[in-house]
C-alpha cells in the first residue's frame, strides 16, 4: 500500500472532520490529496500530531483524525497512555507505518524490529484497533471508524514512494485558516 | 484568596477551560482547585511537550487552554514551543514552577531551573515571575491578555517565595 493513494482513499470518506497530519510527506501528500480548510498540517514538533488531535477531540464532539507515522509515534509513546486514560470516543489515529525514518535516509525504525504499535495501543486501553496492509481493508476499517465510537487506532503498513513536491502552505496561514472554520473571527476569543 | 485561588479565578474569568499539565507538588496547589471545578477540563499528560500539543489542538478548534509544568519539564517542551507554537502563532499561557530557586535541595534541579528564563529570552517569549501576592490578579490577567493579543506563548513563572517551595 502506498501512502498517497491511501491518503486519497481516506479523504474520500471525510466530510468536515478535522484532519491533523504528521510533518513531512504525510502533510505534503494530504495537501496534494485534498486542499481543505480543516486540514491541520504540521511542520515540526515531531511526535505531537496525535497529541494535537487529542486536544481537538476533547474540545469538540466531531470525529478527529490524526495521520501519524511510526517514527513520530515512537517519539511520544506516552501519548497513547494519555488517550487510554481519557478515552475520547471521537479520536481516530491512523499510523502510516513504513518501518523507517524515511526522511532522514530510510533508517529502520523499531517497528522493523518487532515493536507492534497496535499491541501498544491495545495495552493502553484503545477500544478499537486494527493493522491493515492493503487499500481494501483500510477503506473498510476507516469507514467503520467514522461510524463507531473509539478511540480508534489503525496501523496501516505502507511502502515508501517518491515524494511529491513540498506543499506550499505556511504554519501561520494553516492555523488561521483551520481555526477560522471553528471560530467566528468577528467574535474571536482573546 | 491565596495565590493558587487567584490563579484559578483568573483562568476562569479569561475562559481558559482546557488545562494540560504534568504534576508538580506546588502546581498541585492550583490544579487541585481546577479539578474541583467542572468548568475546567484537566488533561494529565505523560510529558510536557505532549501537554503543549494537547493545549495547541484545543486552541486550534476554538477553545482557550493553558499548560502547567515544572522548569525541568519546560526543558522537555522547548522543541514543541519552537516548532509548533511560535511558527503557527498559537498563544498558550505557560505556567512554569521554577525549581533551583531559594531552598532547593536537589542539585539536579538547579541548572534547568536557572536556565528556564534565559531560554525563554532566546526564544523571544515574554515571561513574568511571581514572587509574592502583590497585585497577583493584575499580573496574571495582564499577562494572559498579552498572550492572546500577541498570538504567542508566554510564561508565568512561580517561585518558592510565592508558594513555599518543595521540602526534601
Amino acid at each position: 500500500m502506498l501512502r498517497y493513494s491511501a491518503t486519497k482513499l481516506i479523504m474520500k470518506q471525510i466530510t468536515d472532520q478535522p484532519v491533523v497530519s504528521n510533518l513531512g510527506p504525510t502533510s505534503d501528500e494530504l495537501w496534494h490529496a485534498s486542499k481543505r480548510d480543516r486540514n491541520f498540517y504540521t511542520y515540526g514538533s515531531m511526535g505531537l500530531c496525535s497529541s494535537i488531535a487529542l486536544g481537538m477531540a476533547v474540545s469538540i464532539d466531531q470525529k478527529v483524525i490524526a495521520l501519524e507515522g511510526d517514527g513520530s509515534t515512537l517519539m511520544n509513546l506516552g501519548s497513547l497512555g494519555t488517550v487510554g486514560r481519557i478515552m475520547p470516543d471521537n479520536l481516530i489515529i491512523v499510523v502510516w507505518d513504513n518501518e523507517k525514518w524515511a526522511q532522514t535516509g530510510y533508517q529502520a525504525s523499531h517497528t522493523a524490529y518487532g515493536t507492534d504499535l497496535e499491541s501498544v495501543a491495545l495495552a493502553t486501553g484503545f477500544k478499537k484497533t486494527s493493522t491493515v496492509s492493503n487499500e481494501e481493508d483500510l477503506d473498510l476499517i476507516f469507514a467503520q471508524a467514522l461510524e463507531e465510537p473509539g478511540p480508534w487506532y489503525i496501523v496501516a503498513k505502507i511502502q515508501e514512494q517518491k515524494y511529491l513536491p513540498v506543499a506550499p502552505v505556511e504554519p501561520e496561514a494553516t492555523m488561521h485558516r483551520f481555526r477560522s472554520t471553528f471560530v467566528d473571527e468577528e467574535k474571536r476569543i482573546g | 484568596m491565596d495565590w493558587a485561588q487567584t490563579i484559578a479565578s483568573v483562568l476562569k474569568k479569561e475562559n481558559i477551560s482546557i488545562i494540560a499539565y504534568v504534576p508538580d507538588v506546588n502546581i498541585h496547589q492550583v490544579t487541585k482547585l481546577l479539578d474541583e471545578d467542572p468548568f475546567f477540563q484537566l488533561i494529565s499528560a505523560s510529558r510536557e511537550e505532549e501537554a503543549i500539543g494537547i493545549a495547541s489542538g484545543a486552541y486550534a478548534v476554538g477553545r482557550k487552554s493553558a499548560v502547567f509544568m515544572q522548569s525541568s519539564g519546560f526543558g522537555n517542551s522547548i522543541n514543541a514551543i519552537a516548532s509548533l507554537n511560535i511558527p503557527s502563532r498559537i498563544p498558550i499561557p505557560l505556567f512554569i514552577n521554577l525549581r533551583g530557586e531559594h531552598g532547593e535541595f536537589n542539585i539536579a534541579q538547579v541548572t534547568m531551573g536557572r536556565s528556564t528564563r534565559p531560554i525563554l529570552d532566546v526564544l523571544g517569549l515574554p515571561h513574568y515571575t511571581l514572587e509574592n501576592d502583590h497585585e497577583l490578579e493584575k499580573k496574571v490577567a495582564g499577562a494572559i491578555k498579552l498572550c492572546y493579543s500577541s498570538h504567542e506563548p508566554l510564561a508565568i513563572c512561580f517561585t518558592p517565595l510565592l508558594h513555599g517551595g518543595k521540602n526534601a
